[in-house]
């Protein structure tokens, strides 16, 4: 063969370090007994695709790919590409296998065809199910395969799926067998997860590795992601349509997924309370009003997609959109109740359904599965019972076992294994039993060597108008333990890119972009108004926190300024530090009990866990809110504020630790709010993150004045008003004189010069609300409008003389008036509103 | 027989409610031994969407969408029956239980009528171990499928307290069969969730019973509100047959057929959203006067 006799004539051309690692890294490969490998091919040489990749790996230096990990990894963590296992309560950063799985593209295509032809089939079969029943009526599916699904909605029976078809996104769980042929584990018609993060992977390796991912000939990923969104764009019935990504919500395991593939894409990210019926069609409730949407790619199981229809407790989903589907108003990708075909009893029959629909043979296999609901299988079962895994005929999980791992009956007690004899005998139905098949091994790297690993690999097909195209590549599970088939993301496992490579000349390569690119696009045009409410309140947050650190320097801050005398004689920094406390108290950053000790005080406002006003919360409440946005946010805006709430958690001791740690978190509020300043869109987003931040702040410096400017206020409490409003350098340039109360208050409120008086900010205010599309069309001006011109004429026209306490206090509650007049014109159905809730009782 | 209902289901909430989006389910059905004669149903406030469909069940529902602010909802519904059904009697021969599961899982339809889709777990309804134990006893090797859940209805109607205030909508079949007490709901509940667990096709059924007793009878338990039994596939020639557990009772003519399904959550007769209540109260006034 021309492969081997290239390569040792190579060896003695050059007898290089790389070829040593290579010979060290072949003999350390230990093949785990019994299993299929994709490196080692079965007549135990390497396949040429793999001797390819490790040559060029190996000529890469220890030390140079330990860099290049070590820089896949900063990504990840700073992209915040992350995931949660079950009863997380933070998201994990995602783990990913630093060596690709590498595909030969010859055994690609013959994968393609086969993954192809099961789609293909899966539609077929669904449209009848849901149509004309015949395959039941005809018995070539029997009745109790499919009445035992959950997925199987009745609600849809009789019901055409708008857009023509029910599966959009079609994936398969695959595993190469000891025949060498690869085999179907699992299929996914419900709502297939995992193409976000493959092309997060690939984005990643294809980076660390640039010059070995272009010399591998790897085929792009990105074209099927267009022919997908494509695809999804023309199932809509009319021009420019508006599509969402519907999901469950940012506590979801693959949020950041839904995040990432909502970005690239260019759909919104939407959530159930997003949308709303109305008239014959599904909507978005937007800051401009009801939007029409028109394809709804959906990450939220079928049940729970309706309340009033289907799984009534599911506060996921939108009422009335079983009906509204039933009159073709808008196409949901998948279809609900295309997950029926997901259920295990129904793999035995694929090969005859494939016959009699396609007339053509079934061409990939399935793990041999036997459904314990037919009499001759189940006694099959029965008799040889240790042979089999069992698992659920339908979802996840064995009925009557807990967890959803499958059962193997030969590791379980006798008790346990009689009472599972017993339940396929009275409940077949229930219960299918599988064949126990060894997969093959993926290489990994360990500890600076190569070591053998079980993996999953699951492929995405999606429905075009040209027939189905695969993604090249997938997403690729790969296992700490022997048994892949309980890989899950949740037990220790790691993920790894999918390389689909020719073993052609590379020559075309230099035709081939270095990368995926990313196609940049903008979201499109509305705003929904959970969005605009989490940017409101990002900003509202991020805003607190700078006033709350302020407050907190403040107090760690003697007053250390040497040109200034007492004039009052009394000890009124002391006065000042008191009114500090009390603030903080009155904003929930410390309590009550804490008044005596101003550095107990600082610490806990800083980074009290328990309290709600603390900076540490404050800045916490700002990450939740944020992870809401992800699709909105950059990266480094993201990053800054998981950086400051992670360094905010670090402990400090003393006056110093507190003071540098409240100039450093001022330092990265900055940074944000530069990098929003400078980097966001100024489509109706940043508005809203704008006013969240200019209404705190009016508020905050309307408190702090009527706390430090009052009627008979001191100099040193006007001095510590001007530090805390960040104004001292404006006062001495423009007074040369010690603080004087009205020329402080003019400053701190009036001066609309001032980027941090009220009036500066209620004007910004203004412009913001005027540029915001109207959404009444009766022409009257609108209340946060109306609120907020007569703020501002007020604020233009007033005095600094005559701004006493009183007024300042009507000014405050003015401020808080505007905020929520604003919250309640444009979300009135954020997360702070009533959601619906369902009719009680038993009626 | 023939039969007046009156229906009366008020919602009353706490503060303004602004939208309500509602299904009804309150047409009774016609079937063999139950003939609709004429159904209305009125609601206030009036609602500013009103669309009639069967479900997949048979059912006639009704979804209303409201966009008035109120803080009632009164819907009042009003139909006529006649009754004329000839149930076996409870000792009747029929065919043995073993033979009714193996056939039920041959069925070649998933219409609503069809015994296959009512012998698997549902959204209320659990297969759970003790529970089909408890209802195997009412079935020995070979016995007959009637003479079986006659037995295990009594068995339900005997050992289980009715006791309106043990449990709420939302009480877990498991507690209920644990702690032996409930309302018709949860005896339905349980009764079919014994007989699935040995594979036999259950369903539930919701409607209501005569409210004044034929003379010299007991009034029934839960005549005075809406109730609910169960309904047993007993083989293709007997088809499916009512069976009372709350009152141990075949269900013959006191018994009027609102829907079928597969559990409560299936047949609920007013179901729906609002936006805007903090507290909801519900009362339900049911009336069923024999006309003749």
């Amino acid at each position: 063969m021309t492969e081997q006799g290239g390569q040792s004539s190579n060896q003695e051309s050059r007898a290089r370090p790389g070829q040593r690692r290579m010979a060290q890294w072949m003999r350390d490969y230990a093949r785990l007994p019994g299993s299929p490998d994709e490196y080692i091919g079965q007549d135990g040489a390497p396949r040429p695709v793999w001797t390819r990749f490790f040559d060029a790996f190996a000529a890469l230096s220890p030390a140079d790919i330990e860099r290049r990990f070590a820089s896949a990894d900063r990504h990840l963590r700073e992209a915040g590409v992350t995931y949660r296992a079950p009863g997380d309560t933070s998201d994990r950063i995602w783990p990913l296998s630093h060596l690709p799985l590498i595909i030969d593209a010859a055994d690609w295509r013959q994968l393609s065809a086969g993954i192809a032809q099961r789609a293909q089939l899966f539609e077929m079969v669904l449209a009848d199910l849901y149509g004309e029943g015949k395959l039941v009526a005809n018995g070539a599916i029997p009745a109790a395969a499919i009445a035992g699904s959950n997925e199987y909605l009745r609600a849809l029976s009789g019901v055409r799926p708008p857009g023509g078809r029910h599966l959009h996104l079609y994936a398969a769980d695959i595993g190469r067998g000891p025949d060498g042929r690869w085999w179907v584990l699992s299929d996914r018609t419900q709502a297939p997860s995992g193409a976000g993060y493959a092309l997060e992977n690939r984005l990643v390796l294809s980076r660390a590795f640039s010059n070995l991912y272009k010399s591998m000939n790897v085929e792009r990923v990105a074209p099927f992601f267009e022919a997908f969104r494509d695809s999804l764009r023309a199932s809509a019935d009319r021009d420019e349509p508006r599509i969402g990504l519907l999901t469950p919500g940012s506590f979801n395991e693959t949020y950041f997924e839904h995040a990432t593939l909502a970005r690239y894409l260019g759909f919104l990210l939407v959530e159930g309370d997003d949308l709303a019926v109305s008239g014959d069609r599904v909507h978005i409730r937007t800051v401009a009003g009801l939007k029409r949407l028109d394809v709804l790619l959906r990450r939220v199981d079928s049940n729970m997609l309706d309340p009033l229809e289907l799984d009534a407790s599911s506060y996921l989903g939108v009422p009335g959109l079983v009906d509204v589907l039933r009159k073709s108003g808008v196409v949901v990708a998948n279809m609900p109740g295309s997950g029926v075909m997901e259920a295990r009893a129904l793999l035995g029959f694929l090969p005859n359904l494939c016959r009699r629909l396609l007339s053509e043979d079934l061409m990939m296999p399935h793990i041999a599965t036997w459904w314990c609901g037919q009499k001759s299988a189940r006694e099959q079962v029965l008799s040889r019972l240790d042979e089999f895994a069992i698992e659920g005929a339908y979802g996840r999980g064995v009925p009557g076992f807990p967890g959803n791992a499958p059962v193997l009956p030969g590791e379980l007690s006798a008790a346990d294994r009689d009472r599972l004899k017993d339940a396929i005998a009275n409940r077949g139905i229930d219960y299918v039993g599988q064949e126990l098949v060894r997969l093959s091994t993926t290489p990994t790297w360990e500890n600076g060597r190569i070591t053998p690993r079980p993996f999953v690999l699951r492929v995405f097909a999606a429905a075009t108008p040209n027939g189905w195209t695969i993604l090249p590549g997938g997403f690729c599970r790969i296992a700490e333990q022997a048994d892949a088939r309980a890989v899950s993301m949740g037990d220790g496992a790691s993920s790894a890119d999918v390389w689909i490579v020719s073993d052609k000349a590379v020559a075309t390569s230099t035709l081939l972009p270095a990368v995926d690119t990313v196609r940049i696009r903008r979201i499109a045009g509305v705003l929904p108004s959970r969005a605009a409410d989490n940017l409101f309140w990002l900003g509202r947050y991020l805003e607190r926190a700078e006033a709350t650190m302020r407050l907190i320097r403040a107090l760690g801050t003697p007053q250390r300024d040497p040109t200034r005398g007492n004039s009052t004689g009394s000890t009124p920094a002391l006065h000042s530090a008191e009114r500090i406390q009390r603030m903080l108290v009155a904003w929930g950053a410390t309590s009550q009990t804490a008044r005596a000790n101003p550095q107990k005080v600082a610490l806990e406002a800083l980074q009290s866990e328990e309290k709600f006003g603390s900076a540490l919360s404050l800045v916490r409440s700002a990450q939740r809110t944020a992870t809401g946005l992800r699709e909105r946010l950059s990266p480094d805006a993201w990053q800054v504020i998981t950086e400051m709430a992670d360094r905010l958690a670090v402990e400090v001791h003393d006056d110093d630790g507190v003071v540098s740690a409240a100039e450093l978190t001022l330092q990265e509020l900055a940074s944000f709010a530069g990098l929003a300043q400078e980097n966001m869109n100024r489509a109706a987003g940043w508005r809203f993150l704008e006013m969240g931040r200019r209404a705190e702040r009016a508020i905050n410096t309307t408190r702090f004045t009527r706390q430090f400017a009052y009627d008979e206020a001191g100099d040193e409490d006007l001095d510590a008003l001007l530090t805390l409003v960040d104004c001292q350098i404006t006062y001495r340039s423009r007074y040369l004189l010690q603080p004087l109360l009205a020329p402080v208050r003019d400053l701190a409120i009036l001066d609309p010069y001032n980027p941090r008086s009220v009036a500066f900010q209620v004007a910004a205010l203004n412009e913001h609300i005027a540029a915001l599309p109207s959404l009444k069309e009766h022409g009257l001006i609108e209340r946060p409008q109306r609120l907020a011109v007569a703020l501002e004429a007020m604020l233009t026209t007033a005095e600094a003389a005559t701004l006493d306490v009183k007024k300042l206090f009507a000014l405050e509650q003015d401020l808080l008036n505007l905020a929520d007049a604003i919250g309640l014109h444009y979300f009135p159905h954020g997360p702070n509103a009533s959601r619906p809730e369902k009719l009680t009782g038993l009626a | 027989m023939i039969y007046d209902i009156r229906h009366v289901t008020t919602y009353s909430y706490e503060t303004q409610v602004s939208f309500a989006r509602c299904s009804l389910r309150l047409e009774p059905l016609s079937d063999g031994g139950q003939t609709l004669i004429s159904h209305n149903v009125e609601i206030r406030p009036k609602p500013a969407e009103r669309a009639t469909r069967r479900d997949f069940f048979g059912t006639l529902t009704q979804s209303i969408l409201i966009e008035t602010a109120h803080r009632t909802l009164r819907i009042d519904s009003r139909a006529r029956v006649s009754l004329d059904r000839h149930p076996p009697a409870r000792d009747a021969v029929s065919p043995s239980w073993e033979s009714v599961r193996d056939v039920a899982v041959e069925a070649t339809s998933l219409g609503p009528t069809s015994p296959v889709g009512y012998v698997f777990a549902s959204s209320l309804v659990p297969v759970l171990r003790p529970v089909t134990a408890y209802a195997a006893a009412s079935f020995p090797p070979g016995g007959g499928i009637i003479a079986g859940a006659a037995d295990l209805m009594r068995r339900i109607r005997t050992e289980f307290k009715y006791d309106p205030k043990a449990t709420v909508i939302s009480t877990p079949l498991k507690e209920v069969f644990e702690k032996r007490h409930g309302v018709c709901q949860d005896f339905a509940h349980v009764m079919i969730a014994g007989l699935r667990g040995l594979g036999l096709p259950a369903a539930y059924v919701s409607g209501y019973l005569r409210t004044i007793p034929p003379p010299g009878q007991p009034r029934l338990q839960g005549a005075d509100a809406t109730h609910a039994w169960v309904s047993v596939w007993c083989g293709a020639e007997l088809g499916w047959i009512g069976f009372d557990p709350t009152n141990d009772l075949v269900v013959a003519n006191d018994h009027i057929i609102l829907a079928v399904g597969r559990d409560f959550s299936d047949v609920s007769p007013v179901d729906g959203v609002i936006v805007g209540a903090r507290k909801q109260k519900l009362a339900v006034a049911v009336d069923v006067l024999l006309v003749e």
